[in-house]
């Protein structure tokens, strides 16, 4: 018998089962109790997705009847409602489909644009703005704003005689004032405007929109969804500029780089797996958009969201195995795209939130 | 080129790190800037590199103004102690970066590229990315790709120091050969004094932002302008003696000494190196001193003696042996002694 | 050793001469923009901001206290002081907004009692260390705004009323961020034993979040159904095969919370397990040798290196939680009657029903509440635990 064999026989049964062997195993009993769970949540996450599945290939009849769970076994698996889908009401459906797709790309290379270019400007250069400055000009804002909105006055004469007054007041007062605010309040005042909730915002930009007729566009949905998610690039990705080496940069720079160069040669290849995770998190947060879709879109530009949501009041009440199918269209880009990005997201994304 | 500064100063806020410092470099020339860390050798090449600005003074390039120049468009190339190298770049990559932000074609681009890699034995490795590459290789990188511009001047800050021992020597004696090739007015900065003494043609000495000497590395092992250059340049350092300087006499704890500077100071200190020191005899009136230790270096035992309060370090022949607390002579050549004021610093002479 | 002349010949050929100093138009062009890059980089971002974020709060703001009236392309506005408010909080609103009230119950008051005592004492504690002026107000909003809310569940939840959409929406946030965090959690950490297959169960539970929230309401909704969907067999064995879900407050306001909770539970879990899998394994080796217990490992080494990133993780997920709407619209509309109404929906149902000011008024006091909750959160619970750090 070997030694090792005669110490495990001198652990009684009790120990056996319930004592690790050592560190990195565990004991039986634990071992399977946490298998007990990890399989159970397991079955929670894929239910709700193995049921829009199996739905979908469902017909009305089948779905009426009381639940049925197996595809050959339980039902006759028809494609029924692919079939209506694609074939019947596929102008719909393709709009709406291409209206997210054309919306959720442009604000996602938008904002990553602009968000990147602001989260790096704050990484890298400092920025000293007069807190009066700022104060007067919020002051004068909410004076124009109040008096386009009550007194009805043109909006281009108060923007031009409130711009005026402003630069006015630098001129005569700017100089003289001492306190300053610094990148770190900068920063924070644009990542703080996702607390901002969307409902607050999102009537006075359909006015606006409204008024330069732009509502119920792509381009519409596309600005409103961009400032929405800056505020999720500047934060992530202020973090993974902030932690690229100065040294490369001034060597670019020396070398005779433009900012611009050194931005797009250095800092944005140096920072790609964040980036890549940033963008895939903003491109799922605009193809999900609910609410304000929901207040800027009406037919021309509705997205998918807003049409599956309407299908819940048709005339002919939820048509369920239809829904299921569109459900699954909307979720495979998303999907894919995950898997196809999945190293950069691990790298990515993972980093930044511990980080966080 | 030459490159030159004009009562340049720099402060932080309240904080001056340069205190306006006059220095040229001639066309050519290998320029080493040497100082502790926080003596604004750095601030200073970065100054000249553009990358910090100036305070006050003017900064000239071969001869033209460049104090408000954007760091593209004054024509050196720098070297950083961390090679700066790009690490998603090829070694082909980032020696061509400097061309191809230029504007320059493939053809020419691919063909200097490939002259200067073959100049730095890194003919072979143009596909390989930088984590790929040894220390020494990468620093070869660093430096192919500040000479592939043909700049007017080369700035390295402490190229070496993240190299190990034996590799600095070698890479100190490549970057040399290099230099004097090429021709190229190089300014070096460097805390260590053996780079510093081997490498340049004249060092720059800076302490607390200021120019403690400008000459060549013999003249400021030989000649030191104060106190601070003294004890700075030379390893092991120079040795240092407090005491009363009287008509020419040094007295220190009841001995006198005699130097050939005629001058008198209450508070002085002695300055002898320690080849220049031997050790003798303990007949009367000789400085007598008790062994401390000794330790075997090679071509030469290093003998530490201590005198009172003082420690004395003597490098004395290979073959010297004698027990620790023993008690000995020192023998000091009368003009190979160095005086200086306690007070100021400055060299008595 | 060193010499003292230097070299002034250059070998020729190999400098050449100084690049071109700006002088044609495309070069002094790029001059321009790296001098100005620092205005450049910032300038769209904050620009699009002021424009979409920081204008059309102002102008909320105003249409939360005037009464408008569109017509066509134009509008017709008139300023009605706090009136739109005062609807929400005493008048026609009140049972939208707040809940009904008939009168508190003895428990109550108790509550009620219980929780102004604390508070007492939280604020008496903080004037006796080193007070300053803005954390007195900072934290005599916080107590009030807290104050509040158990004052209306008293009212409401304690004493047998309904309450409005202030009360829902903050059920789903307490509800919901408690849940998530709770299994996000207990997930990171199964995840986190040394057993096989973590790398499947880490992309198995990834796969929620992948899933549009749309789709989520109505997989629930289907899921939920006793009749027809997966579980009836459950339901009826249960004894609740009759039980229309949808048409009581309780039971849809909880499957709503599970729909969002199966949603953003893996969020919890992704951020939560890189946490745990950066705490050093050395600390957990030494406690392990000094014979601690897993939860006294888990107590005394993991959770206080977790604990800032678990602190940011709730709050980002509290900021979200305000904003819920999507699944409340899609599973219940918010019915039955205004049980599931959350004040994002609310405030969407008053724009529909083209009264702008209440809407805005509602927005209002949700963005109030969030930004009062949040940053208490903020400040009494990350920045406290910086400071100590």
């Amino acid at each position: 018998m070997s030694e090792a064999g005669q110490k495990r026989d001198r652990r009684t049964a009790r120990q056996r089962l319930f004592e690790a062997p050592s560190i990195d195993r565990m004991a039986p009993v634990s071992g399977f109790l946490v298998y007990a769970a990890l399989v159970l949540w397991t079955l929670v996450v894929l239910f709700p997705i193995y049921w829009i599945l199996i739905t979908s290939f469902k017909t009305a009849i089948d779905v009426n009847r009381g639940p049925v769970y197996l595809p050959w076994i339980d039902f006759t698996p028809s494609l029924n409602a692919w079939n209506d889908l694609l074939i019947i009401d596929f102008g719909d459906t393709v709009k709406a489909y291409t209206n997210s797709l054309i919306i959720s790309t442009t604000s996602t290379l938008l904002c990553i644009t602009i968000g990147t270019m602001a989260a790096y400007a704050l990484a890298r250069f400092n920025y000293r703005p007069k807190f009066g400055n700022i104060f007067a000009f919020a002051i004068i804002l909410i004076a124009a704003v109040a008096t386009i909105a009550l007194f009805k006055v043109d909006w281009r004469v108060t923007s031009a005689t409130a711009a005026g007054l402003f630069f006015l007041f630098i001129r005569a007062a700017g100089r003289r004032m001492k306190g300053t605010v610094g990148n770190g309040d900068i920063l924070f005042w644009m990542i703080s405007q996702r607390i901002l909730p969307p409902v607050v915002v999102v009537v006075p930009i359909y006015l606006m929109f409204q008024s330069v007729s732009l509502l119920d566009t792509q381009l519409a949905l596309t600005l409103t969804y961009c400032v929405a998610n800056l505020p999720i690039v500047v934060w992530l990705m202020h973090d993974f500029f902030a932690t690229i080496p100065l040294d490369m940069e001034e060597s670019a720079q020396i070398d005779g780089a433009t900012r611009f160069a050194i931005f797009w040669d250095i800092v944005l290849p140096l920072t790609k797996n964040g980036l890549v995770a940033t963008a895939l998190l903003i491109l799922i947060f605009s193809w999900n958009e609910y609410l304000l879709a929901l207040f800027l879109s009406t037919s021309k530009a509705q997205t998918m969201p807003i049409l599956v949501a309407a299908m819940n009041a048709g005339d002919r009440g939820i048509l369920w195995w239809t829904m299921c199918v569109v459900i699954i269209v909307m979720i495979v880009p998303v999907v894919l795209l995950t898997l196809f990005l999945q190293r950069f997201i691990a790298k990515g994304l993972l980093l930044g939130a511990v980080k966080g | 080129m030459t490159v030159e500064l004009e009562r340049v100063a720099k402060s932080f806020g309240p904080v001056k790190v340069l205190h306006e410092l006059d220095l040229a470099a001639r066309n050519g020339e290998f320029l080493v800037l040497l100082g502790a860390s926080g003596s604004g050798k750095t601030t200073a090449l970065r100054m000249i590199a553009g990358l910090e600005s100036v305070s006050s003074g003017r900064i000239l390039i071969a001869g033209r103004d460049v104090t408000n120049v954007l760091p593209k468009n004054r024509d050196v190339a720098m070297v950083f102690q961390s090679y700066a190298l790009y690490p998603h770049k090829t070694v082909f990559e980032n020696i061509g970066y400097p061309l191809k932000v230029r504007g320059l074609r493939n053809n020419e681009l691919t063909a200097r590229v490939k002259e200067v890699a073959d100049q730095v034995q890194l003919g072979s490795f143009l596909e390989r990315y930088p984590r790929q590459l040894s220390g020494g290789q990468r620093q070869r990188v660093a430096l192919a790709r500040a000479m592939v511009r043909r700049p007017v001047a080369f700035l390295m800050d402490e190229p070496l120091s993240n190299l190990d021992a034996k590799l600095r020597g070698h890479m100190r004696a490549e970057l040399k050969h290099m230099q004097h090739r090429l021709g190229t007015t190089t300014i070096y900065v460097t805390h260590d004094q053996i780079e510093a003494m081997t490498l340049a043609h004249r060092i720059a000495l800076l302490e607390e932002g200021k120019l403690q000497q400008l000459d060549t590395p013999a003249q400021i092992y030989n000649d030191p302008a104060n106190l601070f250059v003294a004890q700075f340049i030379g390893s092991p350092p120079m040795n240092m003696v407090r005491g009363e300087l009287m008509e020419g006499i040094f007295k220190t704890r009841g001995k006198d000494i005699e130097t050939a500077i005629k001058q008198s100071r209450k508070k002085a200190v002695l300055g002898v190196r320690p080849e220049d020191c031997s050790i003798s005899g303990t007949e009367n009136g000789r400085f007598r001193a008790s062994i401390y230790a000794t330790e075997l270096i090679g071509d030469h035992v290093l003998v530490t003696v201590k005198a009172g309060e003082d420690m004395l370090t003597i490098k004395a022949s290979k073959n010297f042996n004698a027990a620790t607390e023993a008690v000995i002579g020192v023998d000091f050549p009368q003009d190979r002694l160095f005086l200086f004021d306690e007070e100021t610093g400055v060299r008595l002479k | 050793m060193t010499s003292d002349g230097f070299h002034t010949a250059a070998k020729p050929g190999l400098i050449a001469p100084a690049e071109a100093i700006a002088t044609t138009g495309r070069a002094r062009l790029s001059d321009w923009f790296d001098r100005n890059s620092s205005q450049i980089f910032i300038w769209p971002a904050i620009l699009i901001i002021l424009v979409f974020s920081i204008f059309p709060t102002i102008a909320s703001a105003i249409l939360a206290v005037s009464r408008i009236k569109l017509m066509g392309g134009s509008y017709n506005i008139r300023f009605v002081w706090l009136q739109n408010f005062k609807k929400q909080f005493f008048g026609s609103e009140q049972f939208h907004f707040l809940g009904t009230f008939t009168g508190i119950s003895a428990v109550g008051w108790l509550v009620i009692l219980i929780a102004a005592l604390a508070t007492a004492w939280w604020l008496f504690t903080y004037l006796r260390r080193n007070a300053t002026v803005i954390g007195l107000a900072g934290r005599l909003v916080t107590a009030f705004t807290g104050m509040g809310i158990v004052a209306l569940y008293s009212a409401t939840l304690l004493s047998g009323n309904q309450f409005g959409t202030l009360g829902t929406t903050l059920f789903y946030v307490i509800a919901g961020c408690s849940v998530q965090f709770l299994i996000g959690l207990g997930l990171a950490l199964l995840c986190t034993q040394p057993i096989r297959g973590r790398s499947f169960f880490r992309v198995v539970f990834f796969v929620p979040l992948m899933i549009t929230p749309i789709g989520v309401g109505y997989a629930f909704r289907m899921i939920a159904d006793t009749t027809k969907g997966p579980l009836s067999p459950l339901w009826i064995w249960m004894g609740l095969g009759n039980f229309a879900w949808a048409a009581d407050p309780w039971a849809a306001r909880i499957f709503i919370a599970v729909g969002e909770s199966w949603q953003w539970i893996p969020f919890v879990f992704v951020v939560l397990l890189a946490a745990l899998e950066n705490v050093p394994r050395d600390y957990i080796e030494a406690a392990h040798l000094d014979g601690a217990s897993r939860w006294q490992i888990f107590r005394d080494i993991t959770w206080p290196q977790i604990a800032p990133v678990a602190a940011s993780v709730m709050l980002i997920r509290m900021i979200e939680a305000f904003k819920i709407v999507d699944l409340p619209n899609i599973m219940t509309a918010g019915g039955p009657g205004i049980s599931t109404e959350s004040m994002t929906l609310h405030a969407f149902f008053s724009w529909r029903a083209l009264d702008l000011g209440q809407s805005a008024a509602v927005a209002y006091l949700l963005l109030f509440v969030t930004v009062v909750l949040c940053s208490s959160f903020f400040n009494l619970v990350i920045l406290k635990r910086m400071r100590v750090a």
